[in-house]
């Protein structure tokens, strides 16, 4: 390469975005990590659902001849609602981000402070929903009662596995904004770090969309 | 990003979160519906995915402030999730098959 | 930038032993700690396999000694039926998973990324020593299920059910195949926080001037490997998950209605043996490439470095690496082509299949063309890279007649898929991996390896691959089965004893060539001459610092790139390399002896 030529383009390199020394997405790493950790998440989720789906055509008729999912859950009463504050409290998580980088700290603390509570308030009603499922007959192995033998043993199966992962996700998100909202209030948790919370809260409430539409809509 | 809002008035930066709020909520209400609407069930079944992407890509695009990231990040996020719908239909497709030979 | 000045903040203070050796969070350490298990690991799979031998070679023969080490398993010295089983599957788990897994990304690729790209370390260390520390752990569950009732797990490193998810089904369906997924969710546990760390470091941490266009094809081979292992473990996660709730919690994810168990109904209904297959290899394919594209990467830079010419086609090698990563998602059907698939399916994996293949030849070319007309220097790396290109063209063939459906089915579990994948993944990562050793390890110990032992390393190691094997496709070609415990109770296979002897024999030869190389390491590791800096006359950045590299590795500044990883003979220069961080326009015949640490002014 000639010299002038080899001069040129390291000067294009170290122009670019790609050049090395910075990143090229402009985002701290943290944050850059906290989109792969979800990237990888949303495969797991998504190799549970798939499984769900092949479970239910293998299966033909779901949950039993003449039924429907939604027959066995509260879908206007307590599912409809569930949903409704998860997505309350993600739009509280994005204004406690929005704050956050402002630098208003009271608002900040006061919405994440909000956020866990709609988060304590689905688990709740996600608990109340599972009792009254179990009330119905409804066991790991497969229905019991007067239902037995009629409805797939494999429906309440994909039911407890995957809400019980979507709750267990819902779990630690809880936990993990509780740490944040206590750092918040000392004034200890950084904007940027913050948001990283608020994403992972966020994806937590689109994998529900998934498993609201898939598990008790369709 | 950051400087994006603070160019708007105060009180005024949270909007675009009510907004997608709004939506999130009216689609949610329309998913519900059409459970009870009896329309055919593939029409369902297609409505329902339809209106599940687009609640989905309402909360990462507002929620996750995709939209406001460099286009190589959306890209780098999105692209690999194609992958989703292949190991879907190929696992979906033989479900169907061992669903005719159960038959 | 935060990285560095977190980096920085801890340079200041001496750590003490405890942090430095043991709960390390520099790269460099955990990737030693990461190569060192693996080794251990890898001594324990050669074992494993030297069982597999004794009962194929002799099947029902007594060892008396050996009844008495092993008196659950081989009582009154004869191999018994269950242990022969737990042995493969052990063999294949342990090799593909916690050696050659664990090896190349967590050894080779946290000792090299920072280094290779100019970082100080890992974007987060802390994760990366999380991921070290769940290895063991993972090993010990692993270990410790040879110990439990019906000992270790005997249903293949595949683990398909119904043997891996009803408990009754055989003596390794207990306790032990719980075990197995334990420790394996663990370890995927493990690969995720790796592959994180490896993706991040690599997109944000690059020197600068060090564009994606720029870096050495042993990082191309480890970041795609990374996106690989993030995006295809997660869903053997949730199989395994499901896999669990099918053994403990009474579901039937896996188990269809109808099966018995010494003629006892099973009351599993509902599920899908077909399910788990196509999970696992969603997962199970994109890992052997795990397994092949960090190799592929290493060989490149170590047979460039020794024929002194840049690699050929450059462009090429790193498109073939992204698309053989995404294909390799495409193709997970064809290990399943006399599962009972949908027909349909079949053909459309045989279509990809055969596609990938193309990425592959054009990588196999380049090499032979990177080899064309140079002047090599045969070093004890570049034979063993050399090898591997012999091996992996070899198992590469023998992929596209498997790719087949029609050929497939009566190929299907038999020798000829053992040897298939012996070549072209085992051998040639292993092979790889040797190469790699002999070229890092004064980077990493700051000593040279015996060069002379070395090459009795590597043709003792050759031939043994060839002789153990390449009969093996002939054995299946007769009808041999794979996992078979005893071929002799069929007639067809009788007359295949012989060469089962003999490939027994040159397994053991093998096995025993690798001591020479463990005795080399050890020794050289305390008593090797000193390594200086560059010893192998590279271009590549992690050869601008000292040997073995300080704890952050660059001294006050960071390395500043100028060209491209292969500039080897440039045209009018006195040296026939000029390195990565070089600075620009040396003019010719001016020695650039006595540069400083790396730390070139920007
Ligand atoms: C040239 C490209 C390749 C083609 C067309 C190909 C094709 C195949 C096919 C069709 C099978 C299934 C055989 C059977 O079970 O009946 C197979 C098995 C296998 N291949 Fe390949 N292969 C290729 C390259 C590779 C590479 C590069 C690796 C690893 C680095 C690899 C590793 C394996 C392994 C581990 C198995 C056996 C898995 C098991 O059943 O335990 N293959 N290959
Ligand atoms: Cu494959």
């Amino acid at each position: 390469m000639s010299e002038a030529l080899q001069v040129r383009e390291q000067h294009r390199t170290t122009a670019s975005a790609w050049g090395g020394g910075e990143s090229p997405f402009a985002v701290p790493w943290a944050k850059l990590m906290m989109w792969l950790f979800l990237l990888s998440d949303a495969f797991t989720f998504a190799a549970l659902l798939t499984g769900y789906a092949a479970m239910r055509i293998t299966a033909g008729v779901w949950p039993g001849a003449g039924m429907k999912a939604a027959d066995f859950f509260h879908v206007t009463t307590v599912v409809g609602p569930m949903t409704f504050i998860l997505i309350c409290s993600s739009a509280t998580m994005a204004v406690a981000v929005g704050a956050a980088r402002r630098g208003d700290h009271r608002t900040t603390v006061r919405f994440l402070a909000l956020t866990v509570l709609g988060g304590l308030a689905f688990l709740g009603m996600q608990a109340y929903e599972w009792t009254g499922f179990i009330r119905e007959g409804a066991r790991l192995t497969g229905f019991v009662g007067e239902l037995g033998g009629k409805i797939q043993p494999m429906f309440p199966a994909t039911f407890f596995v995957i809400t019980g992962f979507h709750g267990g996700h819902v779990t630690s998100g809880v936990i993990y904004l509780l740490v944040k909202t206590i750092q918040a209030s000392r004034g200890r948790a950084s904007a940027e770090s913050v948001e990283i919370t608020g994403l992972y809260w966020h994806f937590v409430d689109l994998v529900w969309v998934f498993i609201f539409t898939l598990l008790y809509l369709i | 990003m950051a400087e994006h809002h603070e160019s708007v008035r105060d009180g005024a930066w949270y909007r675009t979160y009510v907004v997608t709020w709004f939506w999130l909520l009216v689609i949610t209400g329309l998913e519900i519906a059409t459970v009870f609407l009896g329309l055919p069930r593939l029409a369902v079944i297609l409505l329902l995915v339809t209106l599940a992407l687009m609640k989905a890509a309402l909360i990462a695009a507002y929620f996750m402030h995709l939209r406001h990231e460099r286009l190589n990040l959306i890209f780098t996020i999105a692209a690999p999730l194609i992958l989703i719908v292949i190991l879907f239909l190929g696992v979906a497709r033989d479900a169907l098959n061992v669903f005719f030979l159960r038959q | 930038m935060a990285h560095v000045a977190h980096a920085e903040a801890q340079a200041g203070h001496e750590l003490s032993f405890w942090r430095k050796y043991i709960f390390s969070q520099d790269h460099k350490v955990i990737g030693i700690q990461y190569a060192l298990t693996s080794m251990f690991m890898a001594v324990l799979g050669g074992l494993l396999a030297m069982f597999i031998r004794l009962q194929l070679g002799w099947p029902g023969q007594s060892w008396p000694l050996l009844g008495r080490l092993f008196p659950s398993g081989m009582p009154d010295g004869q191999m018994n039926q269950a242990f022969y089983l737990a042995s493969v599957t052990m063999h294949g788990t342990i090799m593909i998973f916690f050696v050659l897994t664990t090896l190349l990304t967590g050894g080779f690729g946290n000792f090299l990324i920072p280094l290779m790209i100019g970082a100080r370390d890992m974007a987060f260390p802390f994760l990366n020593m999380l991921s070290y520390w769940l290895y063991p752990p993972a090993i010990i569950i692993l270990l410790a299920s040879f110990f439990v009732s019906g000992g270790a797990a005997g249903g293949g490193w595949t683990a398909y059910p119904p043997l891996s998810a009803l408990p009754g089904a055989a003596p390794g369906s207990g306790l032990g195949q719980t075990l197995w997924l334990i420790s394996l969710a663990l370890l995927i546990l493990a690969f995720l926080f790796g592959s994180l760390n490896y993706i991040t470091t690599i997109l944000q941490l690059r020197a600068r001037g060090l564009s994606m266009m720029r870096l050495p094809l042993t990082i191309w081979g480890l970041f795609v490997t990374a996106i690989l292992s993030l995006l295809a473990f997660p869903v053997l996660l949730a199989a395994a998950i499901m896999l669990l709730f099918d053994r403990i919690g009474g579901t039937s994810f896996f188990v269809p209605a109808g099966l018995l168990i010494g003629s006892v109904p099973v009351d599993h209904r509902g599920g899908n043996p077909l399910l788990w297959q196509h999970l696992f290899w969603f997962l199970g394919h994109p890992e052997v490439y795990v397994l092949i594209l960090p190799p592929m990467g290493m060989i490149s830079d170590i047979l460039a470095n020794n024929a002194r010419k840049p690699i050929f086609g450059y462009r090429f090698m790193v498109g073939s690496i992204v698309a053989i990563a995404f294909l390799s998602f495409l193709v997970w059907g064809h290990h399943m082509y006399t599962s009972g698939m949908a027909p349909v399916l079949g053909t459309a994996f045989m279509t990809t299949t055969l596609v990938i293949a193309v990425p592959s030849a054009i990588k196999t070319f380049n090499w032979l063309a990177t080899l064309w007309r140079a002047k090599i220097r045969f070093t004890s790396a570049m034979l063993f890279a050399l090898g591997f290109l012999s091996l992996f063209v070899t198992g590469g063939l023998t992929g596209i007649v498997l790719a087949q459906p029609p050929v497939d089915i009566y190929f299907q579990d038999t020798f000829f898929v053992v040897a298939h994948f012996h070549f072209v993944m085992a051998s040639a990562a292993i092979f790889a991996s040797f190469a790699g050793t002999y070229y890092w390890f004064p980077k990493m110990f700051g000593r040279m390896m015996n060069e002379r032992l070395g090459k009795w390393h590597f043709w003792l190691t050759f031939v043994g691959i060839y002789a153990t094997f390449f009969p093996m496709h002939y054995a299946g070609f007769m009808g041999m089965m794979r996992r078979i415990y005893s071929p002799q109770i069929y007639a067809h296979l009788q007359g295949l004893q012989p060469l089962n002897v003999f490939v027994s024999i040159a397994a053991f030869v093998l096995f025993a060539a690798q001591f020479i190389f463990l005795y080399n390491f050890f020794r050289s590791l305390f008593r090797g001459p000193q390594a200086e800096r560059n010893p192998w006359r590279a271009t590549t950045l992690e050869w601008e610092a000292p040997s073995p590299p300080p704890h952050l590795n660059w001294g006050e500044t960071l390395p500043t790139v100028q060209r491209w990883a292969y500039d080897y003979s440039p045209p009018d220069m006195a040296e026939d390399f000029q390195p990565q961080a070089a600075p620009a326009a040396v003019p010719t015949g001016r020695s650039r002896e006595g540069r400083g640490d790396g730390g070139h002014a920007r």
